[in-house]
């Protein structure tokens, strides 16, 4: 990162001297590990996120700059949003993950799409469970089911999530082909995420009245 | 987001919704899905000599993905393998007046096609296919 142009510090953020509370003009390129000031890595200590956060939040806060000129205001306005989008995509292990993925040069959901058959005809076999469940009345056998599935559900999320792990740390070489083993695990994780809402919505729907 | 008349047709009373016997040797059954929605799809053809005689599709997934299956099936059924390997997603937008952002619903659709197709091919030894079934 470069030195701040007000009082030529070095910078820890893309987006404010933590030295001065200079902002730093311009957009910042939408990195998140440049906005936070940490090295780019899939581990991520969540309590040294926090902490940066809060602080960085602080020298951002429209209120700390609410008597500069309109132009810095605006600045800080658009720079605290932006620290909000890069603290939403570290703080998820998936967004953080397809981040990475892209940034190293590793294929997209559209590019590398293809799953294996025995994969898909599992999700066609929990969209399948759903139904089912969908047309039967609260306690019935197709809804008890679902306990079961949603219990499955998590524990592959969880295996899905320690492969992701796996393959991204340390980060492979931009181009690697972890990068597009990286990227099915994703592809999976939307699938049982999605399956996994819908399970959750249709139990709690059960229960509260609509 | 309104959709066409024709989706809505076959997204209310869409044709060839069930499953063929998976098993069976003149049937071919193929699997897709989208990652970036997590709609899923699966198609089966049922050939007898060269000639598809049945098709069933079962989809989860949006309007769009429902309607482009439902009508990929309705195409399927008499045509021959390679006549069905001819069709294209950009037919299926052209008939359903896909917007852009559901393109990829036909894309899953042709895929859904090809997918069957070559599992039917791979039971019967990758050969073109003959009337051993």
């Amino acid at each position: 990162m470069p030195d701040c142009a007000r009082c030529s510090a070095a910078l820890t953020s893309a987006l404010v001297c933590e030295a001065c509370g200079a902002l730093v003009p311009g957009a910042a390129a939408g990195d998140p590990f440049a906005v936070f000031g940490l090295t780019t890595a899939y581990t991520i200590d969540a309590r040294a996120l926090r902490k940066r956060l809060l602080k960085l939040s602080r020298l951002l806060h429209p209120d700390f700059h609410g008597t500069a000129e309109a132009a810095q205001r605006e600045l800080a306005a658009h720079h605290s949003a932006e620290l909000n989008s890069a603290h939403e995509v570290l703080a998820d292990d998936c967004r953080r993950a397809d981040w990475l993925v892209r940034h190293l040069g590793g294929p997209s959901e559209q590019t590398e799409r293809a799953m294996p058959q025995a994969f898909l005809m599992e999700v066609l076999e929990w969209n399948e469970a759903l139904e089912a469940a969908r047309g039967s009345a609260p306690g019935s056998a197709p809804r008890a089911a679902l306990g079961a599935l949603a219990a499955d559900l998590e524990a592959q999320r969880r295996a899905l999530l320690q492969s992701l792990n796996r393959l991204l740390e340390p980060l492979p070489a931009t181009g690697a082909p972890a990068l597009a083993d990286a990227r099915r695990a994703l592809n999976a994780l939307r699938y049982i995420d999605r399956a996994a809402g819908e399970i959750a919505e249709l139990v709690l729907g059960a229960t509260a009245p609509r | 987001m309104a959709y066409s008349d024709k989706v809505l047709d076959h997204y209310n009373n869409p044709r060839n919704v069930g499953s063929l016997d998976k098993s069976k040797a003149s049937v071919g059954t193929g699997v897709v899905g989208a990652p970036e929605c997590g709609d899923v799809m699966k198609l089966q053809i049922e050939v007898e000599g060269d000639r598809i005689v049945d098709a069933k599709f079962k989809t989860f997934g949006c309007g769009s993905a429902i309607a482009s299956s439902s009508l990929a099936t309705e195409w399927l059924k008499g045509k021959t393998i390679d006549e069905a390997m001819e069709i294209k997603n950009t037919q299926i937008v052209e008939e359903l007046s896909l917007p852009p952002v559901k393109i990829h619903c036909s894309v899953l659709a042709e895929d859904a096609i090809k997918s069957a197709i070559a599992d039917f091919k791979a039971k019967h030894g990758g050969a073109a296919p003959g009337g051993k079934s």
